[in-house]
């Protein structure tokens, strides 16, 4: 019989060695997948790598799509190190999306650059933000489960996207697309390197991580927030404001997923519309178990998972491989990740 | 209009209603069962994807829906294999390996379901009047002039609170759901037990998920589910882990789906994205009133849910 015999300290080798392996069975399994259709896996993943990294457009635009992963996970991490699962990053997103956008919208264009930014920042962090603690005051008061809450709002953010869209933001020249008026250049967050559309996310997003690795290792506040991930019983007996601190740390993590939404459309897109890869959302969830809730770690897995975003949209257009490729690559390495888990702990021992 | 008209609508109404339950009655059922052995299952919404898409291709292909319903199960039933291997053998957390298998479910039918999207379902399941029991007037025309999959869903239902609360199998898995270790020393297999229904509970996320494809959106479209497996889960909590009050849950959910249908489709003014958003808002409101009467009256969830369970440590 297999069992599993406790180890005595934690595996350090291995805890480098799993998300590698990990992702490379995502890898295996999706070019099996890949194989099924009648399509050649070596050539998919070749044009998808060279999509990614193989040039320094390319690298921009895998850093354009790490630079939205960066700002949720950061978020993410403090939040799940505490064990409250926000999975409405999605739904913050897009509310911090259409508050940044009111500005771009309906503030009248010749307000200076600065002052436009400033307000859509402030409106992507509170739109964000309020998607998020709406549900942890259900969660600290009446112990509502903060999972469905979050991920219910996500639906309701995406509808009221959608009903602004087809409705009262909608710009009547847009041809009947459910498009609203194209942002003014004051609007548009500055880019910082020339034939790219890297843009000052990006700084936005380095800046997030350095900020939730500070709060984690150097305040007061990151201590408690670990104290109540490990045991919020003890938390509670240690005289830690359990529920306060809770609000907090959704407060940011929405704040930063809004940023996000934010950044989206004042960096990249410039008006709003209903696809606005909202999904990163998803996506950041696995970025952040990757990365063991590590804000080092997370930069790194958010450019590899930027890569896999960046480079299976263009695949989807240069060799019509479903961009569902992706989500399978990305969950099967999550189901890798969190089965291996084990392994840091046990060992695999075999008994007759 | 004539009163006799108006009923006609109601009864239409209400029939689709009872349609649209059944589609969340199944994957409420089954997490219920999945919960009470301790096991959280997230990856409703993806295993109802996986079913749905199943149903689809086998009913389109065969042209026979049992067979599409009995594929969709099926496929739903294995795809909960792998949260159950990762969640009870690896002890793995079951918030995220639930959340991976929900992105696997939309993944893998976004990507093989490419060549189908759009796509129709000529054969579906037809209405079986039964004797008696239709003759009601208006509940008889609503509740028993349905298919058989909804008939299943009626039997079930009962069935499965009855295994629940009155049989040996039910004193059983609860213990496992409320206390493994003392569920073992009982000489319960613990490990067998969350297998079972976990396994189950996926059995009938496909079960829904084949239902809406082959009984009530007969054409394929990627992410067709569109959030009804995380309705699902949060109707377990409003049905307070209880089968029978999955059934009230379900059927009201499936009134405001029916409804929504049914304004759209007579012209209303209010947007559609608002009428769209109903069912999330609803459900919502609806958990966070059923989370506060819940820690009122003292129910709990099942006392080790989602928390795994080691033979070996003492």
């Amino acid at each position: 019989m297999i069992y599993f015999e406790k180890r005595e300290n934690i595996s350090a080798k291995l805890k480098i060695v799993i998300p590698i392996v990990s992702l490379l069975i995502g890898i295996l399994f999706g070019a099996l997948a890949i194989v099924v259709v009648g399509i050649n896996p070596y050539a998919v993943y070749k044009s998808l790598f060279v999509n990614a990294f193989g040039s320094w457009y390319a690298f921009s635009e895998t850093l354009v799509a790490a630079t939205p992963l960066m700002l949720i996970t950061a978020g993410l991490i403090l939040v799940f190190k505490m064990g409250i699962w926000n999975i409405g990053a999605y739904g913050q997103y897009i509310m911090g999306a259409i508050l940044s956008s009111y500005f771009a919208i309906f503030m009248p264009p010749e307000i200076s650059k600065p002052l436009m930014l400033i307000l859509m920042f402030a409106g992507g962090a509170i739109g964000g933000a309020i998607w998020a603690v709406i549900p942890a005051i259900f969660k600290v008061f009446w112990e509502v489960n903060e999972v469905i809450t979050t991920l219910l709002l996500n639906y309701i953010a995406l509808y009221v996207l959608k009903f602004l869209m087809y409705g009262p933001w909608k710009n009547p020249k847009s041809f009947g697309f459910p498009l609203s008026k194209p942002f003014p250049s004051s609007a548009q967050l500055p880019v910082l390197f020339e034939h790219t559309r890297i843009n000052l996310g990006l700084a936005f997003a380095l800046i997030s991580i350095i900020a939730v690795w500070f709060i984690i290792k150097k305040t007061n506040f990151g201590y408690e927030v670990r104290v109540i991930g490990n045991n919020p019983t003890t938390a509670k007996y240690a005289g830690i404001s359990v529920g306060k601190n809770i609000i907090i740390a959704m407060a940011i993590s929405g704040a930063l997923a809004g940023i996000a939404g934010m950044v989206q459309v004042s960096g990249i897109i410039h008006f709003l519309q209903v696809k606005i890869n909202a999904n990163y959302g998803y996506t950041s969830i696995i970025v952040a178990w990757i990365s063991y809730l590590n804000p080092a770690l997370c930069l790194l897995s958010s450019v590899l998972f930027g890569g896999l975003e960046s480079g299976g949209y263009s695949i989807q257009i240069s060799m019509r491989v479903s961009y569902g490729i992706v989500g399978l690559i990305e969950s099967i390495a999550l189901f890798s990740i969190v089965g291996a888990q084990i392994f840091l702990n046990y060992k695999l021992r075999w008994k007759k | 209009m004539s009163a006799s008209h108006h009923t006609t609508i109601i009864i239409l109404l209400l029939s689709n209603a009872i349609k649209a339950g059944t589609i969340l009655l199944f994957p409420t059922i089954g997490e219920i069962f999945a919960e009470r052995v301790g096991i959280l299952n997230l990856g409703v919404e993806g295993m109802m994807l996986i079913g749905a898409f199943f149903g689809f291709i086998v009913t389109r292909l065969t042209n026979n829906p049992y067979l599409g319903f009995i594929a969709g199960v099926l496929a739903g039933g294995i795809a909960s294999l792998i949260h159950a291997f990762i969640s009870i053998t690896l002890r793995g957390n079951q918030i995220v390996s639930g959340l991976a298998l929900t992105i696997f479910g939309a993944g893998f039918t976004t990507f093989y379901g490419q060549r189908w999207i759009n796509m129709n379902l000529s054969a579906s399941f037809e209405n079986l009047k039964l004797p008696v029991l239709s003759n009601i007037p208006v509940v008889g025309s609503i509740l028993f002039n349905q298919d058989i999959i909804v008939y299943f869903s009626y039997i079930l239902a009962f069935v499965m609170w009855f295994i629940l609360y009155k049989t040996m199998i039910g004193i059983n898995l609860r213990a496992v759901g409320e206390n493994a270790k003392a569920a073992n020393a009982m000489g319960i297999n613990v490990y067998r037990v969350r297998y079972i229904w976990t396994f189950f509970g996926g059995l009938m996320a496909g079960a829904g998920g084949a239902y809406l494809t082959i009984g009530y959106a007969p054409f394929w479209l990627d992410g067709i589910t569109a959030g009804r497996g995380w309705i699902a889960i949060a109707l377990v909590i409003f049905a307070m882990w209880d089968p029978l009050k999955a059934v009230v849950g379900a059927y009201l959910f499936g009134s405001i789906n029916a409804l929504q249908f049914q304004l759209q489709a007579t012209g209303t003014t209010i947007p559609s994205a608002i009428l769209n958003m109903l069912p999330y808002l609803v459900t919502f409101i609806a958990i966070v009133l059923t989370s506060i009467i819940v820690k009122a009256k003292h129910i709990r969830p099942p006392k080790e849910l989602g928390i795994p369970y080691s033979r070996e440590e003492k």
